[in-house]
């Protein structure tokens, strides 16, 4: 018992959101965010994508350690490579007992560790790329590789409306717990309690949806008066915003040196 | 000169409404003016705002008849985006208008987007005027309430236009951040020549900062009038639920002639002769012996997004008696709202120990704890988790199958005047109903200790005055009530114990007396004492006053016993 409330006093909502913004904000000085987005778009496109066309166990393995080094480098959030870690091991896992289960033996380890290196070369990937950008740098990219406006707008203005939102869910949440009934019992191993829970967290979503509602007519007359719409539909605004951005010396170094360790790789293993 | 806005023979209906919300109004603005709106809840005060930057009719579709021209622009002919450029306008809910996240990204906003190549100058030069200029690096979660205020204002200065507009913007601040912005403004309109509109319930503010006061009424302009003309119509002012300032007020209960003062300053030469009676008040704070929650040696933090703890408490010690109706004062971010949050159990303390009614607080859950204790929001939407006012102010008796449920909610129903609204959802209720609603869904849990955050925040002074009867009513129900209120009145009409916090620790604690005749305290936890209470302190008094009624009381008695001020 003792146990269980220290951990979820750790796990507190106000946690999880500090997590969530310093995954999304808070990596402003690694070598990572001082690069371009094109770059890492460009990046992300091989590591993201070739792998699921690549059988050699050596060269995926190689890309592995590629990737674990990235990834230290990018300075990742704890709780998100945890997330990661249990999903990797999940997905791994149900496959081994299901082939356990309809006949397989052992021997299917290997393919589905085969899986799991790909798998996670690519997780490890996106993460890298995607908390090393803050959300503006990540709408900033899209719109100068032609997405419109409105698209990459609604990326930066998701992440900042993100705290606000977790934070009303959870007034609203504690509202069901203050008024509600927990069962008596926990039941056995906490099913009562638990499944009593799964069901608050569900409902809470309703009065959110329509306080959101509420909230978004606000900031929908706001962008007008601000002009969005105005900059969205001229090209000059947009050379402005993006006027920042630039590939350096940096960018091509790195994107040279992340083509010849795969070209390496292949050569050498 | 030619006035900067000019609304000619306006009509509008809202799409669905019944009537029309501005009906036929006619009105000029000068350029330079600091202009204050004045008028009941739906008078049509905000609509008319929305008017002048085009969101009327541009934006909202209604029937829409008349002309509205700003800047020499007809607005029904230019669009939102170009009109935007000539007028400003801060919402009352201002923090969805905020739309980056860092500071200064949301100053560049405006300019940026159309396309103006020195938008980083004008932000900063626009935070500078709001005085945020070291925060533009920060994160929009990291502001306090009033820097949030600042920060749309500066958004909007961001485009350097001639008109700003601002709905309401006392009624989230503590004191002392309104008078801030009231400061600014004051500074746009004087040094930098902004014609500044105000919508505005508080009578005192608009008696020190506005030029001209507008008063609306049921979707008219009932007049418009230099503010010293305007806030002597007092009986006007009160038939449209406007209370003039305290000293106003007083003045005309004493039946004073004409001219009557609208500021302290002008006040203090027409009272100069007034006297206090020698009566000593006995001050007595009379409280039970029975402690209901005990807070020893409490200390909390939380964490900051950099991840650095914030200590809120420190080695805080308090006792709640039965018998104890308190008002927390102090600045917003004191701890005010830590403090209740820890009395429900819903936050744990970082150390010390907290007993509510016999339980250990750290160990019980925060469910068993609201069977003796009930936290009202201060956003009371933040309570409403059913569809209809009925269900939610039963959704805790339904809980615990009370089979005098639907008998209870009636009576509640009954009791916060919700009859007629029973069953609507309660979100789209007006403030002071919406307030009314939480209260009922409170006391129908049937708590021994009741926590208030902020309950007349937001509402009009009509709206205020009735939400603090309930509550001064609501006393007989309940064996203790601490409510956080910046508000000085509430705090005089209801409490018998006053509980000063500044920056998460105790400074005083006892009662109005104690707290407003110490001069020091009042400075330190930036209070305001109303109005009333200034007036008979700057006359010298010993005991001075804390209601306009019993000002004019002691003036009657006076002029009885003396004749001298007949």
């Amino acid at each position: 018992m003792e146990y269980t409330r220290k951990f979820t006093e750790k796990l507190s909502v106000e946690q999880v959101k500090i997590e969530l913004l310093n995954t999304a904000y808070g990596n402003g000085n690694t070598f990572f965010a001082s690069l371009d987005p094109r770059t890492l778009f460009i990046w992300y496109a091989y590591f993201g994508i070739f792998p699921w066309f690549i059988h050699d166990v050596k060269v995926l393995i190689g890309m592995f350690v590629f990737m674990l080094i990235t990834t230290y480098m990018a300075k990742i959030s704890p709780l998100i490579i945890v997330i990661l870690c249990l999903g990797l091991l999940g997905q791994g896992g149900y496959l081994l007992i299901f082939s356990l289960f309809f006949g397989g033996n052992w021997s299917v380890m290997l393919p589905l560790l085969v899986l799991t290196v790909k798998l996670s070369v690519i997780s490890l990937a996106s993460i890298t790329v995607f908390c090393s950008m803050n959300p503006e740098k990540l709408s900033n990219g899209l719109l100068k590789i032609g997405l419109p406006g409105q698209v990459s707008f609604s990326i930066a203005y998701g992440y900042r409306m993100l705290p606000t939102l977790l934070e009303e869910y959870h007034h609203v949440f504690q509202s069901f717990r203050l008024r509600g009934k927990a069962p008596a019992k926990h039941g056995f191993l906490y099913i009562k309690s638990i499944a009593y829970f799964v069901k608050l967290a569900m409902l809470s979503f309703y009065p959110l949806l329509l306080s959101t509602a509420k909230r978004a007519r606000t900031t929908v007359e706001a962008l007008e008066t601000k002009g969005s719409m105005y900059g969205f539909n001229h090209p000059e605004v947009k050379k402005l915003k993006l006027a920042g951005l630039k590939m350096k010396k940096r960018d091509y170094y790195f994107l040279t040196g992340s083509f010849l360790y795969v070209i390496c790789l292949f050569i050498l293993l | 000169m030619k006035p900067i806005i000019e609304i000619k023979n306006v009509t509008y209906q809202y799409p669905g409404a019944d009537k029309p919300v501005l009906n036929n109004v006619t009105l000029t603005i000068e350029k330079g003016e600091f202009t204050a709106i004045l008028g009941g809840n739906g008078s049509g005060k905000s609509t008319l705002c929305k008017l002048i930057n085009g969101l009327i009719p541009h934006y909202y579709v209604g029937d829409f008849s008349g002309e509205v021209i700003v800047n020499g622009m007809n607005t029904a002919e230019h669009k939102v985006a170009e009109l935007s450029r000539h007028t400003g306008y801060v919402y009352q809910d201002f923090e969805n208008q905020i739309v980056s996240p860092k500071v200064l990204e949301d100053a560049e906003f405006a300019p940026l987007h159309y396309g103006l190549a020195d938008y980083r100058e004008r932000a900063l030069h626009a935070l500078e005027l709001v005085g945020l200029l070291e925060q533009q690096d920060n994160f929009i979660w990291q502001l306090s309430g009033g820097q949030k205020h600042l920060l749309a204002l500066a958004s909007i200065l961001s485009l350097n236009p001639e008109i700003i507009i601002i709905d309401e913007p006392v009624a989230q601040l503590d004191p002392q951040h309104a008078k801030e912005i009231y400061e600014i403004l004051k500074k746009l309109n004087d040094v930098h020549g902004k014609t500044i509109i105000v919508i505005e319930h508080h009578t005192e503010f608009v008696a020190s900062y506005a030029k001209n006061v507008i008063l609306m009424n049921k979707g008219d302009v009932h007049f418009k009038k230099p503010v010293k003309e305007a806030l002597n119509e007092v009986k006007t002012l009160l038939a449209h639920q406007i209370y003039p300032p305290q000293v106003t007020q007083a003045a005309a209960d004493m039946e004073m002639s004409s001219n009557l003062p609208i500021t302290i300053d002008e006040a203090l030469p027409l009272f100069q002769g007034m006297r206090e009676l020698e009566e000593k008040k006995v001050i007595n704070r009379h409280t039970g012996d029975k402690p209901l929650v005990v807070f020893e040696d409490v200390t909390f933090s939380y964490k900051t997004i950099t991840k650095e703890k914030n200590r809120v408490l420190h080695d805080l010690n308090l006792t709640i008696y039965e018998g104890d109706y308190i008002a927390l004062v102090g600045n917003n971010g004191a701890g005010k709202s830590s403090l209740m949050r820890l009395i429900t159990g819903l936050v744990k303390q970082e150390s010390g120990h907290i007993e509510v009614n016999g339980n250990n607080a750290r160990k019980t859950a925060p469910e068993h704890l609201a069977e003796i204790v009930t936290y009202i929001h201060q956003n009371p939407e933040q309570m409403f988790i059913d569809d209809s006012v009925k269900k939610d102010v039963g959704f805790y008796m339904k809980a615990r199958k009370d089979p005098m449920a639907e008998e209870k909610v009636a009576e509640l129903l009954n009791q916060f005047e919700l009859v007629e609204l029973a069953d609507r959802d309660s979100r789209l209720l007006s403030g002071g109903q919406q307030r009314r609603a939480s209260l009922a869904i409170g006391v129908g849990m049937q708590p021994k200790i009741m926590l208030l955050d902020e309950p007349t925040a937001n509402l009009d002074i009509a709206t205020r005055k009735h939400i603090t009867r309930i509550l001064v009513d609501l006393k007989q129900q309940l064996q203790a009530v601490v409510i956080a209120t910046h508000d000085m009145q509430l705090a005089c009409e209801f409490a018998n114990r006053i509980i000063v916090m500044h920056e998460g620790n105790i400074i005083h604690d006892g009662t109005k007396e104690s707290v407003f005749e110490n001069y020091t305290l009042l400075e330190k936890a930036g209070l305001t004492p109303p109005q009333i209470f200034e007036l008979s302190r700057s006359l010298g008094w010993e005991n001075p006053v804390y209601t306009v009624e019993a000002f004019v009381e002691l003036y009657r008695r006076k002029a009885v016993s003396d004749g001298v001020y007949a």
